[in-house]
């Protein structure tokens, strides 16, 4: 957030409010995202994203703030500037795709060309071009109702990007596919922001699709940002407890740290009963000697191992083992606390077996509570 | 900081935005016009009518002055305490008749295998398109004392004296009442015994319960909810039914409310202001008894039906199947075949005294009642054929248009506006069309208007567009936000998105509700015998005219040319519309 560039982003979100009766749905939020660039709302339902990105489309009026593209401004409430969505230039996916059934495919993409008055020859060579881009090129003819849910998501995103908009949404648009389709989508359809390189923002509550698509993420919770970054830094560092859990899983353990040893390293002290355990660990952003802390530490950072290690001693049982295949995921308990480990199958662990956890002081983090 | 913020958000969207440079947007212009009119509508009438329900009229019938006499005279009247009596008996019995038998023909249509099931629905449903009244003058042919069809064949064949059957009392009434509402009670039952899932009685009979029990214990509870909306809807539809008591009752000193309103409102001794507080009395039951109804029980049924179709479990009734055939046929034998028939015959007779005779069939009837451009017609029967059309054309175009705005404006806008319109909506069905009529009578009755087809068309309009309202709500809360959305995202303005998406989704729901109204309005008495003129007759004053000035055989004439057109209604409504469109 701090990390302000000199030249403005291309959309710039300022301040932005919106209340929802007496709860504040988006809290005082401001964003960028530079031309090009694929920007994804992250959090939980409820946390304010659905209604940013509503925001950015016109669908409803805001409560405080600005929001600008390029060099137009969407809305501006200090100034009392609300440009109706249909004047903002702007494509948008829907969670329920939103295909017209009462049209065919190539009408449904016809239809923003339609709206600005574009001759029909040249309408109908783009349509049948974003069709074959999306891989719907034999389905121009099919009525919405005849695709499957794959085919209307491509649909949408044909009609979306037809009159190469400003802005590209995306309102949770995988969410109604199932797994498998799912994976294959959020890799064609950030294959295709790329080839249109038009600057997108992408509101979702899975992480993973977060991860894989995105060149930066938001993530938000209660209305205000948590915490924005490339993917592999919301990951490897998340600021706090709540993006270290919401992105991926995490072994989270109360403590403090004790010592700061060289910049951004330093003591962990886990407050687990009696017994006094001490981890070497790396030290997020903002964490002095003696603060309160959360130690976050992925579940493949950990390691069970039958040998004992000497200190720091982490002495566990196993309850469970799940085979995966090309991992066993285990759970092992020790004292009041479960540890989440992927295990490599060599190992063969079994539930009932003591076990010594080894972590990597790279790959664990103290972050604030 | 806190408060202040969410009070201007309290208005939702549209009001925040309306504060800024997008006040006279196409949509906002569009809803608050709609908005307007629609309070306007349905208001005015109200107040009016409870401003002159305090009017007193002096004892020449010149001036008034303010007063509680009106109200006085509902219990010291020598006919009205007992008009307010019969009108709760012939409810009460119309209610109870009603729901058993369609409560029992929904159960055997939908869950038994009662045989031609399928097939013999849509005859179950004709006298919900049917005018009541048409049927209390059919019955009065088939069961006069006197004149009666079947008392004249009963005489012939058994020897019987004096007569078998006799509808003119407080009985006929509640017979043809109740038998005409019995589809609205199967409407309301059908479709959830239909949509229920099977699972939630399949799960009753795997705890053990036997068949009677998981009907009493399962399937009963989750239908409760529509039966006693449906018995509420009839209660209410007779108290403010006019044809069949003024047919069957009042000649014969059964009074009703309705008759005694239509009494003070028209002829020589008129009094609108004491027929205002009867209207407020009529009015104060209805208006309760739906309140009830919309509040506490129509959102329970929905609990009951979870949209997907689901295939129900089917009764084997065994040899008792026969039984349940018996009083599906029986059901259309009394209420569509012998009503229909017994009109065809008498009015193919010159004079009706309650026997065929083949030698006298002619078509002068006919001929007198639809010949207009004939000059011995009868003008208030042939006026009345135009007027109905043009009106029941205009009043289904015009209502449909304000449904369609006034729907957008409940499900796709949020805040205070959308939940007033929503109330404005549902009190028109609080309160029967005789004492909208009177409202929109004394409201009116000094304007220009009066005297016109155009006061028809306002209460018309007023009293039936909730039900295009609804037709049109029932398509547009299954069909996504999103998809019009997604529209105005491609570029289009409000008004191009609700032509070239919104209107198009919607056109099944909108035609089915404009052809529900088109018939509605075809068939409606009791606001036109309230506001027509002479020269603004429609079909069923028509009917009316010639019950009261003429004789039975051209009335019959006339009421089975207005049931031709209103069957091909009905064939034209399944065709496009489906067989449970009409649920309300």
């Amino acid at each position: 957030m701090e990390n302000e560039k000199a030249t403005p982003p291309y959309l710039e979100v300022n301040g932005l409010v919106k209340w929802f009766g007496a709860d504040r749905a988006v809290d005082n939020i401001s964003f960028g995202v530079e031309r090009g660039k694929f920007l994804t709302l992250l959090g939980p339902s409820g946390c304010g994203k659905t209604t940013t990105l509503m925001s950015i489309a016109g669908l409803h009026g805001i409560d405080g703030g600005d929001i600008r593209v390029g060099d137009v401004t969407y809305t501006s409430f200090s100034k009392k500037l609300f440009l109706p969505p249909e004047k903002r230039d702007i494509g948008m996916v829907f969670q329920s795709y939103a295909i017209w059934p009462h049209m065919t495919v190539a009408q449904n993409v016809a239809y923003p060309l339609e709206i600005r008055k574009i001759d029909r020859a040249e309408i109908d060579s783009r349509v049948a071009d974003v069709l074959r881009l999306v891989g719907l090129g034999d389905m121009a003819d099919k009525l919405a109702t005849q695709l499957s849910g794959g085919q209307q998501q491509r649909a949408a995103l044909a009609r979306a990007i037809v009159s190469r908009p400003r802005l590209l949404l995306f309102d949770e648009p995988l969410s109604n596919l199932d797994l498998k389709l799912r994976e294959q989508m959020r890799v064609e359809l950030k294959r295709i922001q790329n080839e249109v390189g038009i600057t997108s923002v992408y509101v979702t509550h899975d992480q993973s699709e977060a991860l894989v698509m995105s060149d930066e993420i938001i993530v938000m919770s209660k209305g205000r940002i948590e915490q924005k970054g490339g993917p592999h830094e919301i990951y490897a560092h998340p600021v706090n407890r709540y993006v270290s859990n919401f992105i991926g899983v995490a072994n989270l353990l109360e403590g403090h740290v004790i010592r700061v040893t060289s910049p951004g390293h330093g003591e962990f002290e886990v407050n687990h009963g009696n017994e006094r355990v001490i981890l070497p660990c790396c030290l997020g952003e903002g964490l002095k000697e003696g603060a309160a802390a959360v130690l976050s530490v992925r579940p493949e950072n950990v390691e069970a191992r039958r040998k004992d290690p000497g200190t720091p001693r982490l002495e566990g049982e196993v309850l469970e083992a799940i085979f995966l295949g090309n991992c066993v995921d285990c759970r092992v308990r020790w004292g009041a606390f479960e540890w989440k480990v992927l295990a490599h199958p060599r190992d063969r662990l079994r539930p009932g077996e003591r076990v010594f956890l080894h972590l990597d002081p790279d790959h664990s983090l103290a972050v604030q509570p | 900081m806190r408060t202040e913020a969410a009070a201007v958000t309290l208005a939702g969207a549209p009001r925040s935005i309306g504060r800024w440079r997008s006040l006279f947007t196409q949509e906002s212009i569009a809803t608050i016009a709609v908005s307007l009119i629609v309070a306007a509508a349905v208001l005015l009438p109200l107040a009016t009518l409870v401003v002159s329900s305090f009017r007193v009229l002096d004892d020449l019938g010149f001036s008034t002055t303010w007063g509680l006499d009106n109200y006085r005279l509902l219990f010291t009247d020598h006919v009205i305490p007992g008009a307010f009596v019969n009108t709760l008996l012939i409810s009460t019995g119309s209610m109870v008749l009603a729901t058993v038998l369609g409560v029992s023909l929904a159960w055997i249509n939908a869950r038994t295998n009662c045989p031609w099931r399928e097939k013999l629905e849509p005859f179950n449903l004709i006298p919900f398109f049917l005018s009541p009244f048409v049927g209390a003058i059919a019955w009065h042919n088939l069961a006069a004392p006197k004149t009666g069809l079947i008392n004249a064949l009963a005489r012939n064949t058994l020897g019987i004296e004096g007569h078998l059957l006799n509808v003119d009392n407080i009985y006929g009434v509640i017979w043809v009442t109740g038998i005409f509402f019995t589809p609205l009670v199967y409407l309301f039952v059908v479709g959830s015994l239909r949509r229920m899932d099977p699972s939630l009685e399949d799960s009753a009979r795997t705890t053990g319960a036997g068949l009677l029990r998981t009907t009493l214990t399962v399937t009963l509870p989750l239908v409760a909810p529509g039966i006693l909306s449906g018995a509420i809807i009839v209660f209410v539809t007779s108290a403010g039914e006019f044809g069949v008591p003024f047919k069957l009752g009042a000649p014969y000193g059964v009074e009703t409310l309705t008759t005694q309103i239509f009494t003070k409102a028209v002829g020589d001794d008129a009094n609108y202001y004491l027929g205002a507080s009867m209207s407020m009395a009529l009015g104060a039951i209805t208006a309760f008894f739906i309140f009830v109804q919309q509040r506490y029980i129509a959102p329970r049924s929905f609990t009951t039906v979870t949209g997907k179709g689901f295939r129900p479990n089917v009764v084997d009734l065994g040899r008792w199947k026969w039984l349940a055939l018996g009083l599906n046929l029986a059901f259309i034998l009394v209420a569509v075949v012998l009503p229909i028939f017994c009109l065809v015959v008498v009015s193919l007779h010159p004079v009706w005294e309650g026997e065929i005779i083949l030698s006298d069939i002619t078509f002068r009837n006919y001929v007198k009642t639809l010949a207009f451009w004939r000059t011995d017609s009868i003008s208030a029967a042939t006026n009345g054929i135009f007027n109905s059309f043009i009106l029941s054309f205009a009043g289904a175009s015009i209502a449909m248009v304000l449904s369609l705005v006034v729907s957008y404006m409940i499900h796709r806008t949020k805040g205070f506006g959308s939940r007033m319109l929503d109330l404005l909506c549902v009190i028109p069905i609080g309160f029967p069309g005789i004492v909208l009529a009177m409202g929109v009578l004394v409201t009116y009755i000094k304007t220009p208007i009066y005297a016109t087809l155009w006061i028809l068309l306002l209460g018309y309009i007023t009293r039936f567009f909730p039900y295009g309202q609804r037709n049109i709500s029932s398509v547009m809360l299954a069909i996504s936000e999103e998809l019009d959305q997604s529209s105005r995202m491609a570029g289009a303005s409000w008004i191009t998105t609700l032509r070239r998406i919104t209107i198009p989704l919607l056109k099944p729901g909108i035609f089915a509700g404009w052809l529900l109204l088109f018939i509605i309005f075809l068939r409606e008495l009791s606001i036109s015998i309230i506001l027509y003129t002479s020269g603004t007759e429609t079909l069923s004053v028509g009917v009316y005219y010639l019950a009261n000035f003429e004789n039975e055989s051209l009335t019959s004439a006339l009421s089975v040319a207005q049931t031709v057109v209103l069957l091909a209604c009905i064939v034209i409504f399944r065709r496009m519309a489906g067989r449970e469109a009409l649920t309300a």
